[in-house]
């Protein structure tokens, strides 16, 4: 029988393509009479166009056509705080404002310098805490926040009032009326039961994503379908928002994106400037390309909101916590509805199951780029921001770091959020175990605060859990007849091998051999299946599940054709190596190709002509495309299962801080995982270890600033923004996983994009506090200035709660 | 030729930052060029009329008459070195010689700006305030020089009082001059590290600098004018008993008598009196 | 007009094969020319499309600016050497290892690769207001945007401001001036050799560049004298990450002591001012003194004596102080 798909390495079919450059990339493609477009962007944070003068533009040679907000063509963007390609209204310094199309890209930069816009300056706002102040200033002209009430969402103002500023002074988090507030318990008891009382004012700042690759797209039509390359995350899923947003039917749109330069959230149903090149082209009647290059990326390319916040922690002299009350002001944003600070406040009851707990919120707009979803969004900033004082704890109790987050980690009947809903499972314990074993705490954390020459030592732990799966996706796969396993995957390629490493599922159930399977993705004319957007970690889940569940059908029709013809029940019929085979005589099968080929001559449900009716219409319609061309095996995951899926990672991180320059040396660093079954795990290393890195820039080196007088950014260059390098990466970095089966899904496998991040950065975080002999400095990131003047004792170059600096 | 700089500010709006540096040059050229016929144009006059004077003294009328004391010749000095600094450290930069000039020049200024409050007070005080006001007298002299300048005969007189009409034009055109420099000078050292004050390049707007910036430009290239030709007058044969008495305080009998009228003078003065006498 | 970041607008590009050819051409455009050596500063200014010269003038093809050649004791450094080579080269790494060690921390492999000793030295500051395209005085405007009361000025001077607070960001720049290097600057006129320290001006003396080379100057060669051949030398950059970054302060030394005194030492700095500092007065407080932690500090007191930080950047004394602290203290 063949070896199983899963729990081995095998090289993703991707990567020679990858490693040998013949991967085209959005910006790769090329077509007959191809534009190519540039984007006029605004120069300042909150403005409004009143004139636009192109006529010099348009007069120039080669400049073909111009596409502005106010176009008919232009798709209307409804829905609150929706956000349109391009807009008479901009929000952020970097918002495009309009578009040129030409024959060549010089022509169109040119053509864009020519023109001259007149735009009005309205009031704008970076910080959230100016725009809560009574009369501050709000970043759109209709209010700060979006108001949700049960299905109502609108754009409201939201101020405090002098008196919560005056009672929390400069630099304490004043803490108004919240947007949003929970409670579990009461914290008022569980701060009286504590032993320990802590209180912190936290500022997280906001990140930009810098996927590699910029969101480029190129767009063209043919009668009245539209094709587009693209960069995304998610492929059903980008497929649906585009012709949604387009006021197309999704028969309408062609969208190849076969490879994905990262995403990390930010590209997880396509990007709002995709229309851009699209109605260019339907205007212009020829294909065109829109090159987003590294400076519009870093505007349009999305960040993680920051957070202003306050946390006071209870303990009891064990270490359990009795109680957390936090509140968090996040940063939302001029677009966008991020969720970060709800799932912060999930997260928090999640790592440390308090015995009360109190969340109050509110998220502010702000004339800064807009927000979206970022690898492990709220769960990162959360845990970076908390395991410091967990440590700070730790140390006051006297009470091993490692105890005290071993006592409050939850076990399979843990808890999380304002419902208290429950966990499909959780082996966070047995990671922090295994985390302690490979790297070394007992003797590690003898090494805290001991110093090698000019530098003290730091260990530090980070726990870090994130939403790990989802249920209800549809797989769809078809054996040709030439005995191959053709495994069709609505998802995209963004990085992760989750295309397919999620189709082994399907491969081992029909005891396929992997080299006779072949992955389908990446181009919607390819008839792919609806699918969970690449998001949330959800794929490994909802796919390994979704492949289960079409592997099972085709495989009870392979029974049911070679019963038919060999006789007996089908149950007797067991499938390996490319047969249909009876179980007590292996001998007597037929192959899969030749299965295959009676399926087509059966037709009905076996080619799939007719199709299960809980599908979704996508997966009909590439279902009935596909139909009568092999067996078909097409499901629903119906499998079910109870409360929510999460996966862990433990990061445990030694670091040096060199006493008399602030300067930190990461020097090990070990990520151990609970994310269930391991599919890969050499891609699992890769995304516990990528991910972590993610962290590392996040708690260490990587900026977002920008300058209050102007509300213009600075930190849009690589080199300015700091995302770490390779040389801040420790040379020793191990993983391990926990490897123990999620009981509530046949694979077993959860998800593991998201949790490496915050375990990366509060691991980081940690340690650094542990390096300066405990000292929190309560904010992200820790450059060498803020060390330094830790260390020193002088001055902190920021005030606390002083952001986007 | 440019007359005015301008910059695209972070915003992308375009805004006024300064005058052009060509105006710089215009200044010094128009300087050179009202010398140059100046003095070829009173050539010209002296060779067509040149006139004595033959009044007789009032009796009691010393050798030498005092006509600035020290104090104002004090001021007129200090104010000179100032204005020479604020000249040289503004332009030479412009015109490509390059040097650490910032701190001079906004030291110069504060000199300056010292000088000017103490003649202000003096003058008011002390001095003969009404001296550098233009009377009726003064309308008169102009008008007969005009048409004197057009080839028409025109009596002599009057003469001048303490200080001759061109002398309080002169005056009052550097007055206007200084006081937009020094104001806008003033603005202008918030955007700059000085002893009095943080540096807050924001305490007006970007429009407002702009004018600062122009105004302040203007009235710079102006007093290059302007001292070109203090300095040219002031080296003219015809006028070095004036610039003597700049250094020594006094006249002699035969250039007060040619050329001031003792009663308007002694009428300018705050007591109503002859110039003091030695 | 509106603003186009990130391409290059199309331009003149003249390679020239020698020094006299480069020189013509930089005398024909003047003010419109544009030196290239390695292009890493020259391609930001033109991607942004803020300097827009009409003559770029390409150094690559001219033999005679590349090369490492001794010359008597010492060494003469060609200025389009790559700083690969001046990172490794047996001669620069075995008798003025402060050199290649400067070299060796600049930016990265590819950067070091491109990049040249001259380029580094003369390169521009990376003032994010500046490079903004900001109308700045460094810009040619009247206003300093960096030094205003609520500025993100974590990066920038903590001496020798002038109106403008930016700093020179070489990293070449202070082992030079710890090595007593020339430079040989040569124009149509004729040749001209300043001592490294003199080379670097600050906006006192002119704003709008960070070395005494104006439109139609070349550096044409950088001669390393003998003087501090294989004497004790540290070097250290800190910065935020480990690649790709400029640093925060820079502290380039050439001691020699015997018998556990200094008898002679050159210290700068860079990364503290508009221009890399020699520091004469903590050099003059050591020379005579034990090479101990006690000389180091004192050294670094005096360093930072006359330091007047910004809002955000104060940790720079600190150190700054440490890091000549350091310096002094690496003999021990």
């Amino acid at each position: 029988m063949a070896e199983k798909a899963i729990g081995r390495d095998i090289a993703p079919p991707d990567l020679r393509a990858k490693i040998t450059g013949r991967a085209r990339y959005a910006e790769d493609f090329r077509a007959e009479g191809m534009l190519f477009a540039k984007l006029l962007l605004s120069p300042m944070p909150h403005c409004s166009v009143r004139r636009i003068d192109a006529s010099a533009a348009l007069a120039m040679e080669g400049v073909v056509d111009i596409l502005t907000a106010d176009d008919p063509m232009m798709p209307e963007i409804t829905g609150v705080g929706a956000e349109a390609a391009l807009t008479n209204e901009p929000l952020y310094e970097g918002e495009p404002v309009l578009a040129v199309a030409a024959v060549d890209e010089t022509t169109a930069a040119n053509a864009i310098e020519a023109i001259r816009v007149d735009f009005e300056p309205l009031p704008f706002v970076v910080d959230p805490l100016d725009s809560l102040r009574p009369g501050g200033p709000n970043a759109r002209l209709d209010g700060n926040i979006q108001w949700r009430e049960g299905q109502t969402r609108e754009i409201r103002e939201f101020k405090w009032t002098d008196a919560d500023f005056d009672a929390a002074g400069p630099d304490r988090l004043p803490m108004g009326e919240p947007q949003v507030e929970w409670n579990v318990g009461d914290v008022g008891d569980g701060f009286a039961d504590a032993d320990l009382v802590l209180e912190e004012t936290i500022l997280h700042q906001s990140l930009s994503h810098h996927p590699m690759e910029p969101r480029t797209c190129m767009a063209y039509w043919q009668n009245d379908k539209l094709y587009l390359h693209a960069s995304t995350q998610s492929t059903a899923r980008t497929h649906a928002a585009l012709a949604n947003r387009l006021g197309l039917d999704q028969s309408q749109v062609v969208l190849v994106a076969e490879y994905c330069g990262g995403g990390f959230g930010s590209k997880i149903s396509g990007a709002p400037i995709n229309d851009v090149a699209a109605i260019l082209s339907r205007k212009t009647g020829r294909p065109v390309m829109l090159r987003i290059n590294r400076y519009e990326e870093t505007y349009i390319g999305r960040a993680r909101p920051g957070f202003q916040s306050f946390a006071k922690m209870g303990f009891r002299n064990d270490g359990r916590v009795t109680a957390i009350d936090l509140y968090i002001v996040q940063d939302a944003g001029s677009y966008g509805s991020s969720g970060d600070f709800n799932t912060a406040g999930t997260v928090a009851s999640l790592s440390y199951q308090p015995e009360s707990m109190r969340f109050r919120a509110v998220s502010v707009y702000t004339n800064t780029p807009p927000r979206s979803a970022q690898r492990a969004p709220g769960g990162a900033q959360i845990v970076a921001m908390l395991e410091p004082i967990m440590d700070k704890a730790a140390r006051e109790l006297g009470v091993d770091r490692l105890a005290i987050r071993r006592v409050n980690a939850p076990g399979p009947d843990g808890w999380l959020g304002a419902n208290q809903g429950s966990l499909s499972s959780c082996f966070a314990r047995e990671a922090l175990d295994i985390g302690a074993e490979v790297f070394g705490w007992e003797e590690k954390t003898q090494l805290s605060g001991t110093r090698r020459g000019t530098k003290s030592i730091g260990v530090g732990i980070g726990v870090s859990p994130f939403v790990g799966g989802s249920r209800g996706m549809d797989g769809l796969l078809v054996i040709r007849p030439d005995g191959k396993l053709y495994i069709h995957q609505g998802i995209g390629n963004l990085g992760t091998h989750s295309i397919a490493d999620t189709a082994r599922a399907a491969a081992d159930v029909l005891g396929m051999d992997w080299n006779d399977c072949e992955v389908v993705w990446g181009d919607t004319s390819r008839n792919l299946p609806w699918s969970s957007s690449q998001s949330g970690s959800q794929t490994t889940h909802a796919h390994t599940r979704a492949n289960h569940a079409a592997a099972l059908d085709a495989k009870a029709k392979l029974q049911e054709i070679a019963a038919g013809a060999l006789g007996g029940s089908p149950d007797a019929y067991d499938c390996a190596d490319g047969r249909v085979f009876q179980s007590s005589n292996p001998g007597r099968g037929m192959s899969f190709a030749d299965a295959a080929r009676r399926a087509i001559e059966m037709g009905g449900r076996y080619s799939g002509q007719e199709l299960p009716d809980d599908l979704n219409p996508m997966t009909v319609a590439s279902a009935t495309n596909l139909a009568g061309e092999g067996l078909m095996g097409v499901a629903r995951d119906n499998y079910g299962g109870d409360g929510s899926i999460w996966s862990w990672v433990m990061g445990f991180a030694q670091v040096e801080v060199d006493v008399e320059t602030g300067q930190v040396d990461l020097t090990e660093y070990t990520g151990v995982t609970d994310c269930g079954t391991v599919l890969h795990p050499r891609s699992l290393g890769a995304q516990i270890h990528g991910g972590s890195v993610q962290g590392f820039g996040q708690a260490r080196s990587q900026k977002w600033v920008f300058d209050p007088q102007w509300g213009v950014a600075f930190a849009k260059r690589f080199y300015t923004a700091r995302p770490p390098g390779i040389l801040d990466v420790p040379l020793e970095m191990k993983w391990a996983a926990v490897d123990l089966p999620d009981p509530q899904t046949p694979v077993g496998a959860k998800g593991i994009g998201e949790p490496p991040v915050g375990a990366g950065a509060a691991a980081v975080a940690s340690a650094v506090a542990d390096a300066l002999g405990g000292q929190c400095l309560c904010r992200t990131p820790l450059t060498t200035d803020v060390v330094l003047a830790a260390l020193t004792g002088t001055e902190q170059p920021y005030r606390p709660l002083e952001t986007h600096v | 030729m440019e007359l005015w700089r301008r910059a695209a500010n972070p915003w992308n709006q375009d805004v006024l930052i300064g005058i052009s540096f060509d105006l710089m040059w215009a200044a010094l050229i128009a300087g050179v060029v009202f010398v140059t016929a100046h003095a070829l144009w009173v050539r010209r006059l002296a060779t067509a009329n040149g006139h004595g004077d033959d009044a007789p003294a009032p009796p009691g009328l010393p050798m030498r008459i005092l006509r600035h004391t020290f104090s104002a010749r004090a001021f007129h000095w200090l104010m000179a070195i100032a204005m020479f600094a604020l000249l040289v450290t503004a332009f030479f930069p412009w015109a490509g010689i390059q040097f650490p000039w910032v701190t001079i020049h906004w030291l110069a200024g504060v000199l300056l700006i010292l000088t000017v409050i103490y003649h202000i007070i003096h003058s008011t005080f002390w001095q003969d305030f009404w001296s550098m006001w233009v009377g009726k007298e003064d309308v008169e002299t102009a008008k007969r020089e005009v048409k004197r300048f057009f080839g028409k005969e025109q009596p002599e007189g009057p003469k001048a009082a303490k200080y001759p009409l061109d002398h309080k034009m002169y005056h009052h055109v550097i007055v206007v001059v200084t006081f937009a420099a020094v104001l806008t000078g003033v603005l202008m050292m918030f955007r700059v590290d000085t002893w009095f004050w943080e540096r807050n390049p924001y305490i007006l707007s970007d429009a407002m600098w702009g004018v600062v910036y122009v105004v302040h430009g203007l009235s710079g290239v102006a007093l290059i004018s302007l001292v070109i030709a203090h300095i040219y007058f002031a080296i003219r044969p015809e006028k070095l008993w004036i610039t003597k008495s700049m250094f020594s305080g006094f006249v002699n009998r035969k250039d007060y008598l040619e050329h001031h009228d003792p009663e308007r003078w002694a009428g300018d003065s705050p007591r109503g009196q002859l110039p003091e006498q030695t | 007009m509106a603003v186009i970041r990130d391409m290059i607008p199309p331009c003149e590009l003249f390679q020239p094969a020698s020094i006299g050819d480069a020189l013509n051409l930089l005398d024909q455009y003047g003010d419109d020319s544009w030196v290239l050596a390695g292009g890493l500063d020259s391609f930001d200014w033109f991607k942004d499309r803020i300097k827009r010269p009409e003559a770029i003038v390409d150094l690559g093809g001219i033999e005679e600016l590349t090369g490492i050649r001794a010359d008597g004791d010492g060494l003469v450094i060609g200025p389009m050497t790559s700083l690969t080579e001046v990172a490794t080269h047996p001669d620069i790494v075995g008798r003025f290892g402060l050199l290649a060690q400067a070299a060796a921390e600049v930016a990265t492999p590819q950067i070091r690769n491109q990049g040249t000793l001259g380029g580094n030295l003369a390169q521009d500051t990376r003032c994010w207001y500046y490079r903004g395209g900001w109308p700045c005085y460094r810009a040619g405007g009247n206003i300093c945007y960096a030094s205003a009361p609520k500025a993100m000025n974590a990066e920038h001077c903590v001496f020798g401001a002038s109106r403008c607070v930016a700093v020179n960001p070489s990293d070449t720049a202070p082992a030079t001036i710890a090595l007593d290097a020339q430079m040989v600057v040569t124009n149509s006129s004729g040749e001209t050799v300043y001592d490294a320290e003199d080379f670097f001006i600050g906006p006192g003396i002119d704003i709008e560049r960070m070395t005494v080379m104006e439109p139609g100057d070349l550096l044409t060669s950088i001669r390393i004298p003998g003087t501090w051949a294989g004497a004790d030398f540290y070097f250290e950059k800190i910065r935020d990450r480990q690649s790709w970054d400029f640093s925060l302060v820079t502290v380039a030394s050439a001691i020699r002591a015997s018998g556990g005194t200094i008898q002679d030492a050159r210290i700068s700095v860079n990364g503290v001012a508009p221009y890399p500092m020699r520091l004469d007065e903590a050099e003059r407080a050591v020379i005579g003194q034990a090479a101990s932690d006690d000389t180091g500090i004192a050294a670094g007191d005096i360093a930072i004596r006359r330091a007047q930080p910004l809002r955000h950047n104060a940790y720079k004394l600190p150190l700054m102080k440490n890091l000549v602290r350091r310096a002094v203290r690496a003999e021990v």
